[in-house]
């Protein structure tokens, strides 16, 4: 197995290994030291089953629940395995969302910088995402490097959020975009959790910026001031110096750490032109701040 | 005295020199300044000592002034300035730093949003005129984006598809981005959407520019998260630091710009400092588009 890194210490491309079969303990090793050292790692031509994308993805823990598929009806659902996150712009029957599909507006804020699952209170591991068709223009994903963000903030502002927690809800990021149809019956799941702006990596020790699109507020701030703060950070994360814009192509796999990035979905077609990715990601294990009054729905 | 403006960023924003603005222009010297506005969209002049008399008398050069009724949720008794002055302070009525939870201070934080002033106006501003009465040392920059480069650069694709798209503007929106969402129902009727085109054309220079603001809410027949994931990206786009000018305000700076083929914002600051900016607007003169009836 080889790494080549894209970036210095940010993004690398794997070759020689074929990931639709069990791994070896070494090798999972590999891979998540390549994880540490890269946060991003991009596998190419692997074409994959959903349950053999499920089988290399539990190599690095438990698979969680998308949100999205615990409000969503069963019948609703286009993939079968409940760990398969749906990423793409197509309906349980196969075909292409209309231009108003309550669905592809809930889909779109994945355009806004995140990190998935932040909306829980032990957010996520690893993503992990296969292309399965892609448009033929537009629809990159990219990656944000939230460990180089935070050592490059002045030192007055690495005082400021040392020890701020801020408030994550799937309701904040989706309201941004005027969009606020959940459905009956899952209030519960739109309740903000609570994360430390800055957290460490348990393996590296390096310190990194916990930022989404799903933030609200920061605990004891007023909103807007909050809001502001939170978008001058974000707008300093994303900057190009820390940006890598992955060009899909089909049967590539690209897995990512959430614990140290964000990431964003670009513009696409998608009223002429289908694109199917599909996404598993790992459970966080820990919590990054106290919850009060109570954990959000797991 | 002749006009002398030097050139800050290539073709965006000009700093004049020669000139004491606080006194009566002579003709020659007005169209010296529009001229060198529809060049450089942004004008700086330093060491201007005004009242704000004289900063009134200077804007009236380039048109009548707009009133700042409708544009913020500073009640009239509770104001410090006359109505012609727009209060871009972080002061109350006593001239004191407002407390952290203010409503005033909540509000204005929208201003740190990329914007072009009374956008949301169904007649929008032409120049606006800041005035730095007294300044902080550190942050509270004012930001201003070239909104002419800004469409130059679009791919032709996305020239083609924005053209004729038309969107709708209200402090609702810019302010409901922050999360500042509790209004009077008084408030709602005053800030109730304007629509304005999204490419708009200056009356002189014939040029196009991308007509942005934060205080875009949609576009008209597009469903909202779209318009607003897309308003995002042409946004971002536009305010890339190639197209943008950064400026460090010295007390007494007076900046104009044309709120036509710009868009601007101030940076974080801390606010227990006194920042006292006051602001003109000169008024625009017609709308980029048909309102819808009321």
């Amino acid at each position: 197995m080889r790494m080549t890194p894209l970036h210095p210490g940010f993004v690398a491309e794997v070759s020689g290994i074929d990931i639709s079969v069990p791994l070896s303990g070494d090798e999972v090793a590999a891979i998540e030291d390549g994880m540490d050292r890269y946060a991003v790692l991009v596998f190419r031509d692997q074409p994959l089953t959903d349950e053999q994308q499920c089988t290399f993805s539990r190599s690095f823990g438990e698979l969680e629940m998308t949100l999205i598929g615990q409000m969503m009806k069963p019948t609703e659902r286009r993939l079968g395995p409940v760990e398969m996150g749906d990423i793409s712009n197509l309906d349980a029957a196969g075909k292409m969302r209309a231009r108003d599909d309550s669905r592809r507006m809930y889909a779109l804020g994945n355009r806004l910088w995140h990190s998935d699952a932040s909306f829980r209170a032990t957010g996520a591991g690893y993503s992990l995402l296969s292309a399965r068709v892609v448009p033929g223009y537009g629809g990159n994903t990219e990656f944000a490097d939230m460990r180089a963000a935070y050592d490059a903030l002045d030192d007055r502002t690495e005082a400021a959020v040392e020890d701020l927690v801020s408030e994550h809800s799937i309701a904040f990021s989706r309201d941004v975009l005027g969009f606020n149809d959940y459905g009956e019956g899952n209030e519960d799941k739109v309740r903000p959790v609570r994360h430390s702006l800055v957290r460490t990596h348990p393996v590296t020790g390096r310190k990194s910026l916990y930022l989404s699109a799903h933030i609200g507020g920061i605990v004891a701030w007023p909103v807007p001031e909050a809001r502001a703060f939170v978008r001058d950070l974000t707008e300093h994360a994303t900057q190009p110096q820390f940006v890598h814009a992955h060009q899909w192509r089909v049967n590539d796999l690209v897995m990512w750490d959430n614990r140290t990035t964000m990431h964003r979905a670009r513009r696409y077609r998608d009223l002429q032109e289908v694109r199917d990715l599909r996404r598993t990601s790992i459970k966080g294990t820990r919590l990054t701040a106290e919850q009060v009054p109570a954990m959000a729905a797991e | 005295m002749s006009v002398a403006i030097r050139e800050l960023t290539p073709n965006f924003a000009g700093e004049v020199s020669g000139l004491d603005i606080t006194q009566p222009l002579t003709r020659e010297q007005v169209a010296a300044l529009e001229a060198g506005m529809d060049r450089f969209a942004v004008l700086i002049y330093h060491d201007q000592h005004f009242t704000d008399d004289q900063q009134k008398a200077f804007s009236l050069n380039f048109g009548p002034l707009e009133q700042t009724e409708g544009g913020n949720v500073t009640k009239a008794a509770d104001r410090r300035l006359d109505p012609q002055m727009a209060d871009v302070s972080n002061l109350g009525a006593d001239h004191k730093p407002l407390a952290r939870d203010d409503r005033r201070r909540l509000f204005n934080l929208g201003n740190q949003l990329w914007h072009s002033d009374s956008s949301f106006r169904a007649v929008p501003a032409k120049y606006s005129l800041l005035s730095g009465r007294t300044v902080v040392d550190a942050g509270g920059n004012t930001e201003f984006a070239d909104m002419r480069k800004a469409y130059d650069a679009l791919d032709s694709a996305t020239k083609v598809e924005i053209e004729d798209l038309v969107c709708e503007h209200s402090l609702i929106y810019s302010r409901g981005t922050l999360g500042f969402t509790e209004l009077s129902d008084e408030e709602k009727r005053m800030f109730k959407p304007v629509r304005q085109r999204l490419v708009r054309t200056h009356p002189v220079t014939g040029r196009k520019s991308l007509y942005l603001s934060s205080h875009i809410g949609t576009i008209v027949g597009w469903p909202m998260p779209e318009a607003r994931a897309f308003i995002r990206d042409l946004t971002e786009h536009a305010t890339q630091p190639r197209f943008t000018y950064v400026h460090k305000w010295r007390q007494f700076d007076l900046v104009m710009w044309d709120n036509r083929c710009t868009m601007h914002r101030v940076r974080r600051f801390d606010e227990t400092q006194v920042r006292d900016m006051r602001r003109t607007t000169v008024a625009g003169d017609s709308v980029t588009v048909e309102q819808m009836a009321a």
